[in-house]
Order: structure tokens, then C-alpha cells, then sequence
């Protein structure tokens, strides 16, 4: 579920002031347990997702869990 | 889930029987695409098929007694399709020359066939080909026995001489001139491996197992004439490749008499309507056989019998393309699944459970019960995609909760005395009816959740009238009947709800409910019978209509039932007399009443599925010019909402004067909400003179929400209240992201099993929302 955002423009973590960086990150749905890389902030660990990803790649995984 | 029975039910459709013609026809020659095939110019491919089904097709062509004619379903409207001449012609200018083909070596067993006649020669020729070493032995001193009597225009001798010499050329061995009696088949049948009797007379009786043609236990087999009764050419070609097919498994050990049911004649289980087809008449032959186009044209009247009249009614069956049958072996096998995708789940959850199938089909197959019961299993095992139905059973649950569930008797004659003055106590039924109050609630009136939430204003004035109207003092009760539960094959919430349901009714000593929501009606019906009810309906026809003055302008409507009132002949009567009351003209839709469609939202497919929801809609209000009139409220917003101007029953009881009620805007999702908990406030501040038990949501924030973005929200299934939630959390905690280029913010929250994310701006004091979108997965951050 590698994901790379459409959106050049950069945001940063609010609460932080940080600029975000891509790590693993760990998500779940269902049975299913995944590591991912994903924008974050570095300090308060908040995960960044845009719109894009939410209803493309994301919802498809869903969607695929769902139906197992 | 029992699957075996589930696949009983699925056995049951007629959809792939065959037609009556392939039926009746001893050879099964496959007449539709045989028709299909000349219907499209491709004689050569029609050609194919006789020569795949009939033995000696070329002689058996051009003088077949074609029993396939006389059930031929176009009798009834125009005349039977001449399939006999259409052979003629497709044996005229679909012939080529037959591929050669390499004998096969001879070692399967030798076989004895007496009587070189039509059925004997059929024995002999499918022996040879399967690997047989075949010896004929025939009485005369030429082959063809009963063929020479059809020697004339169709059958020239040239041809017939033509196919005898193709079988001497197989190297069949032939002995002519031999005569065959009861002591030399004795021999024979100990010298051969199996003997085929196939002469038109014999000596004594003799008894054969009518599916087989064995005689006895033997390695004797008869056909052709003595077992035929007629001189029919077909049958006797038929009874000798049965014959042969017997010889074959005899031979090779296996059982003679499975799966042979269906040989030789049968009677097709096929019903076909063929009411609705225009008469056409035979083409007639210009020459001895039809012209090229004349057959053309003649192929063309074929109407292709198939049933398939539950999918002609329904855009779900024919968005997947799917008879009965095949869609329970669909379902079988995703009921089955352990590992693996179930690719079935999308389209179980694309029906409208509307029942109209049942209505339509011969055999009252409902498909409906088969996906109840199915969605039921699913959700037991938890198979049943989540995100399917979550929003509408979250939608139900707000209905049920505190902030729309409301019970409450009819306000008391002590509560209600200062309204027991003149002029009101003269002229108000209401006060009237309060003034009659005795305390003992005879009815409930139930209105449902989705009409309050269409409906708003409206709930007050029918609660007035129903207070002023009926005889006994009238409850109200708030709340979900459980239909998103029962779509959803939650048997768990749909039964939790139900109890529900009754124990207030018992609180309230039995009161009849008084329902205004077909699915409501529906629900009651079928999950808890014992509660008396009576639709708002039917009570407006009894008791008279409020407002008989309103009639804006008259004209003509057509009448779109609920699916869920499809048996309920009383509420389409009182529906129809109400209209016409209030001065409006009918005309009916071909589906209506016990045939009506579902509009799309049954099923919970509006959510499941929202292609399928649209197909119902367009496809339904395509079907009259006519404005429409309703009386379900999902009915309306969803025909207004596809562009179709729709009426709802309540929009010509209570007409507003302010507003075209045929085109009004559809509530939004979060406007659902507001309204069922405005109807709870009005009602308890107006009625019950309450003061209101619970704030409204505070909206503490100003949000600007363009039009784009409402549209995504109602997409997916994004309330005001999920918006206002992420952007207090932001704003609280400064959890959210934000954009020095642009001054945007990103926030999310999760709420239950969903996560919510909203970008907006600041705009002054007002929160500018840019876009709005969710996810189910959960993301752990650590």
C-alpha cells in the first residue's frame, strides 16, 4: 500500500511545527494486520493521509478485506 | 444456511429448460440457435448443428415428420415457425463438403446389427465411429429399408444411393440378402459381443427395457421400428442412437441408465408467455424451399422461448445478467468459500429484496426470501462487508436513541383544560378529541423515521387530525421499525428492536399502531403480527381528508406503489381513492400494485450499491410522462433526486403553499437528523408543552459548506456532525496538520470504526471546508 502523495505542496504537523517524514507504519482492518509507509510526524507519531489515498488504494484494501 | 435446499430452489427455474420444439424433438436438435444462426445469414453454422444432431441429416432433413413444429409456442400468434423447411433450405445452402476424418482403430467389441434400415444404419455408423468392428446383416439386396418408400421431389434417389455408398465406403462389413431368424440371432449373439435388432417385424414377442432398449439382461438391443409405433423417421433414427449409446456403456462396464432421462421425447418444464408478442403469419415459400432471405425472415418470428420474466422485471437481474438458477450457484459457492474472495457479496447486497420476482415467476421462486436468508448467513458468520449497511444501521440507531425515540400518551383532559374554551373547543377537532380523552391509549401513532425526517412539519398536523379524527385517545411513538436491520440480515437488532417495540406496546395496553411508512407496515407484518395496525392511509379514507379544499392545480398522475405494500390490496385502494378525492387524475404504470418496482432504496442498496440504486431509478421514471405520485418518502427523494417530478401522498394532504412540493429538495443525510430531532422538540414543546429534554447539537462553530463539497458528504456517508466533531478536536488540541503555502488545516478523528478527515481554512470566525473524506482502516501510531 506504498503510497505517494499527489499533493506537492507541504504540510507540516500542526502541534509540532515538523516536517513530515516517510516510515512504516503499522495499520489494521478486519483480520488484517499491515506495515506501510506513510507520511508522519517524527515526534508526535500523527499519521498523514490525504484524500487520494483514503478513497483509492485504501478503500480498495478495504473493500478486498471485506470480501474475504 | 441449507444450502441443499437453497439449491432445490434454484433447480426449480425454468430458466434454462429447453423449448418445446428441442423438447419434442427425438434428436434434440438445439432449434433456437439453429434459428439464431439462419436468422443471422449463417447457414453454414445452422448446418453444423443438424449435422451435430441428426443422424443421415441430410436425408432426415428433407423428410423428418418434424414433431418440433406442433409445440412451437408462435401457433399461438401467427403460426408455428416451419422448422421443417427451414432445414430444407439450410440443407440447400449451408452444406460443404464433410472434413475427412481418420477411422478410428477397430478394437472396442464387435456388434451385429439385423435390418440395414434407417435405424440399423444409425446403430452401425455411430458404432464404426466410436471404434467398433460393426457387421450388418440385411434381408433385401439393398440398404435403406423403409427410405426408398420417400424417394420422390425432397429425397432424389441419387442423394440416398449417395449416403448408402458413404457407409459401404467405411468398410462396414455388409451381408445383404441374409436373413435373420430366431435360430441364427441365437447364434449371433453368442458370436458377437452385442447384437442390435433393428428389423421392422420379429418373429415373437419380445420385452425391452423402455430406456435402454435391452432386452432383458442380454447382450441383445432393439430399436427402429419394433419399438417405435409410428413409421416416423425420426423417431427411428432416435431409438437407434439410443441403442447405440446402451450398446456403448454395455460394453464398457458402465451404467446403462444413468443421467438418460431426458432422451428421445420429453415434456419441457419451459412456461412461456407469449401474450404480450405481436401476431406475425408464416413466411410463405415463393419456391419449392424458402429463398435465402424468405428463411431469414422466417427464423426471425422464432420468439426464442426462455423465461425469463423476473428478469425482464427487475434492473438487478439484468445488470448481472442472472436467472435464478445461476444466481443461487453463485451464492452456493460463496457460501461455500473459506479461503478466498466471495465475488458474489457486492451483488447479494444489490438487491432490493422488493419481491417482485416472486410475483412474476410460474413458479413462484423469491428470490427475495433467498437473499434475506442469505444476508442473514453472512452476517452469522461474519461475512457480511461491513461498510455495506454501517451507515443506515447507524442511521437507525440515532432514531432509536434520545435524540428522535419519543413515546408518549395522548396529552390528558386535566393537562389539556385550558384549552377547553370557546371558540376552540367548538372548531378544533383536536381540542375536541382532547376533550374526549379518556386515558386509555387506543392508538399509537407510529410514524416511522424516515417521513419525520422528509417531513418535518407534517408529523405535528396528522398527530392533530388523528387526535381529532379517531375514536379513543391516540399515543405518539418515535423511533426505527428495524427495516435497515432486516435488510441487513441483522437478525440480532431486528429482534432486539422488535422487543422493543412490544414491550412499549404492552406498556401502553395493546394500542392499535397507526403506520404512515410502508416498510413500517412491512415490519410489523411480518415480525411482530399480534400488534393491530392500520395505515394513516386508510384511517384518512374512513375518517375523511383534512384540507379537501387544497387542490393546487389538477391533473393526471401515475401512481408508484411501496414494494413493501405489494400484498396489500386494501392500502392501494385507499392510495388511489385518496388521489381522486382530492380531485387528481390516474393513470396506472404497467408495474403497479401487486407488480410494482421498488424505487432503489429497498435492500439498503441506496448504500450498497449506488449503481444499482440509480438503475432503479431511472429505469422507473422513465416508465411515464406523467408527474408521480408516492407514499413512501425514500420513494420521492430518490425519483426527485434522479429528476423526475414526484409527489409524495403527504405533499397533496398538506400542501405548502411556499413551495413546488413535486420538485423539493431532497434532505440531506445530516438534515435527516436535524428533522427527526425538530419533530421530537416541536412535539414536546407544542403538544406536551414540554420544554425540550435535550439541546440540539450545539454548533458552536460557523462552518461554510459549498455545494461540491455537500455532495461528497452525502456520497460518503459524511454527517455535519462528523465535521464539527473533527474540527473541535482540532481546534482543542491542535491535532491536525497544517500548510504554511496555503493556510489549510487537515484534521481527523475517529469516531467508532471510522475515521473522519476534513481540510478547511479560516475564514474570519467561519470555518471554510475544503474537503471531506473517511477511511475504515485503522492506523496505529506509535
Amino acid at each position: 500500500m506504498k503510497h505517494e502523495s499527489n499533493d506537492k505542496t507541504k504540510w507540516l504537523c500542526d502541534k509540532c511545527q515538523r516536517e513530515l517524514e516517510l516510515a512504516k507504519v503499522k495499520v489494521r482492518y478486519m483480520e488484517g494486520n499491515f506495515e506501510v509507509d506513510l507520511m508522519k510526524c517524527p515526534t508526535c507519531n500523527q499519521v498523514f493521509i490525504d484524500e487520494a489515498l483514503a478513497l483509492g488504494k485504501m478503500k480498495e484494501v478495504e473493500e478486498g478485506l471485506e470480501d474475504k | 444456511m441449507n444450502l441443499d435446499k437453497l439449491l432445490e430452489t434454484g433447480d426449480r427455474c425454468i430458466h434454462k429448460e429447453p423449448p418445446a420444439c428441442t423438447a419434442q424433438c427425438p434428436v434434440h436438435l438445439e432449434i433456437i440457435d439453429f434459428l439464431s444462426e439462419i436468422e443471422k445469414g449463417n447457414f453454414q453454422d445452422a448446418y453444423k448443428l443438424m449435422e451435430k444432431r441428426i443422424p443421415f441429416h441430410k436425408i432426415i432433413g428433407r423428410i423428418c415428420d418434424h414433431p418440433c413444429e406442433a409445440p412451437c409456442e408462435r401457433s399461438k400468434a401467427g403460426g408455428s415457425i416451419r422448422i421443417s423447411d427451414l432445414e430444407k433450405a439450410v440443407l440447400e445452402y449451408g452444406a460443404y463438403k464433410p472434413k475427412k476424418v481418420w477411422p478410428v482403430p477397430k478394437n472396442k467389441g464387435r456388434v451385429a446389427i439385423v435390418g440395414g434400415g434407417l435405424s440399423g444404419l444409425t446403430v452401425a455408423v455411430d458404432l464404426d465411429k466410436k471404434g467398433y468392428i460393426v457387421t450388418i446383416f440385411e434381408k433385401n439386396n439393398r440398404l435403406g429399408g423403409q427410405l426408398w418408400n420417400f424417394v420422390g421431389d425432397a429425397l432424389t434417389e441419387e442423394l440416398l444411393q449417395e449416403e448408402l455408398q458413404a457407409i459401404k465406403d467405411k468398410k462396414i462389413a455388409i451381408h445383404l440378402e441374409t436373413f435373420v431368424d430366431k435360430n441364427s440371432l441365437t447364434e449371433l449373439l453368442s458370436e458377437y459381443d452385442a447384437v442390435y435388432l433393428g428389423t421392422s417385424k420379429w418373429e415373437e414377442p419380445i420385452t425391452w427395457n423402455p430406456i435402454t432398449f435391452q432386452v432383458g439382461s442380454s447382450t441383445l438391443f432393439v430399436g427402429g421400428g419394433l419399438v417405435n409405433e409410428t413409421d416416423s423417421v425420426i423417431f427411428s433414427v432416435s431409438s437407434g442412437r439410443r441403442a447405440a449409446i446402451s450398446i456403448e456403456r454395455y460394453l464398457s462396464k458402465v451404467s446403462l441408465t444413468d443421467s438418460r432421462e431426458r432422451e428421445g421425447v420429453f415434456e419441457t418444464v419451459l412456461r412461456f408467455d407469449i401474450s404480450n408478442k405481436a401476431s406475425l403469419p408464416a413466411i410463405e415459400k415463393s419456391g419449392v424451399i424458402y429463398s435465402r432471405e424468405e428463411a431469414i425472415d422466417e427464423a426471425k418470428r422464432c420468439v426464442k422461448c426462455q423465461c425469463r420474466k423476473c428478469i425482464e422485471g427487475c434492473a438487478h437481474l439484468r445488470k448481472y445478467e442472472m436467472s435464478p438458477d445461476a444466481y443461487i450457484r453463485q451464492i452456493n459457492h460463496n457460501e461455500r468459500i473459506i479461503l478466498g474472495t466471495h465475488y458474489a457479496n457486492k451483488m447479494i447486497n444489490s438487491c432490493t429484496e422488493c419481491g417482485l420476482c416472486k410475483e412474476e415467476c410460474f413458479l413462484d421462486i423469491s428470490m427475495k426470501a433467498v437473499i434475506q436468508e442469505t444476508r442473514e448467513s453472512m452476517t452469522e458468520r461474519g461475512e457480511m462487508p461491513v461498510s455495506a449497511h454501517d451507515f443506515a444501521l447507524k442511521d437507525m440507531a440515532f432514531s432509536n436513541s434520545s435524540r428522535f425515540s419519543l413515546v408518549r400518551k395522548q396529552p390528558s383532559k386535566e393537562e389539556s383544560k385550558d384549552l377547553f374554551y370557546y371558540p376552540l373547543i367548538s372548531f378544533s377537532d383536536y381540542v375536541k378529541g382532547l376533550y374526549k380523552g379518556t386515558g386509555k391509549t387506543e392508538y399509537l401513532f407510529y410514524p416511522g423515521c424516515q417521513l419525520p425526517a422528509a417531513y418535518p412539519d407534517d408529523i405535528k398536523s396528522i398527530y392533530e387530525y388523528l387526535v381529532g379524527h379517531v375514536a379513543g385517545d391516540v399515543g405518539i411513538y418515535l423511533g426505527c421499525c428495524g427495516a435497515p436491520a432486516d435488510w441487513a440480515g441483522r437478525k440480532d437488532l431486528i429482534n432486539e428492536n422488535i422487543e422493543a417495540i412490544k414491550k412499549v406496546w404492552e406498556e401502553m395496553e395493546r394500542p392499535t399502531f397507526i403506520l404512515a411508512c410502508s416498510s413500517c407496515i412491512r415490519i410489523f407484518e411480518k415480525y411482530c403480527p399480534e400488534i393491530k395496525v392500520e395505515s394513516l392511509w386508510d384511517i384518512y379514507i374512513r375518517e375523511g381528508l383534512p384540507n379537501k379544499e387544497h387542490i393546487k392545480t389538477p391533473q393526471t398522475l401515475s401512481i408508484h406503489d411501496a414494494c413493501a405494500t405489494r400484498e396489500n390490496s386494501d392500502l392501494h385502494e385507499s392510495v388511489r381513492k385518496i388521489v381522486s378525492k382530492l380531485g387528481y387524475g390516474i393513470e396506472e404504470l404497467e408495474y403497479s400494485k401487486e407488480k410494482t418496482k421498488c424505487c432503489g432504496y429497498g435492500g439498503l442498496v441506496y448504500f450498497a450499491n449506488r449503481e444499482q440504486c440509480d438503475a432503479f431509478v431511472s429505469e422507473r421514471i422513465g416508465e411515464s410522462e406523467n408527474d408521480l405520485l408516492v407514499y413512501c418518502s425514500m420513494c420521492k427523494d430518490l425519483f426527485v433526486s434522479g429528476g423526475k417530478r414526484t409527489y409524495h401522498l403527504l405533499d397533496l394532504i398538506y400542501p405548502k403553499d411556499n413551495i413546488e412540493a413535486a420538485t423539493r429538495k431532497t434532505p440531506t443525510l445530516s438534515e435527516r437528523h436535524q428533522n427527526r430531532s425538530q419533530v421530537k422538540q416541536i412535539l414536546l414543546k407544542e403538544i406536551w408543552r414540554e420544554d425540550p429534554m435535550e439541546e440540539l447539537m450545539a454548533e458552536d462553530y460557523t462552518l461554510i459548506i459549498h455545494e461540491d463539497i455537500q455532495k461528497s458528504m452525502e456520497n460518503r456517508y459524511i454527517l455535519m456532525e462528523d465535521i464539527l466533531m473533527v474540527l473541535k478536536n482540532a481546534e482543542e488540541k491542535n491535532e491536525r496538520f497544517c500548510n504554511p503555502e496555503t493556510g489549510d488545516y487537515l484534521a481527523k478523528l475517529r469516531r467508532e470504526n471510522v475515521t473522519y478527515w476534513v481540510k478547511y481554512s479560516n475564514e474570519g470566525e467561519a470555518f471554510l471546508i475544503k474537503s471531506v473524506y473517511s477511511h475504515r482502516m485503522e492506523i496505529v501510531e506509535e
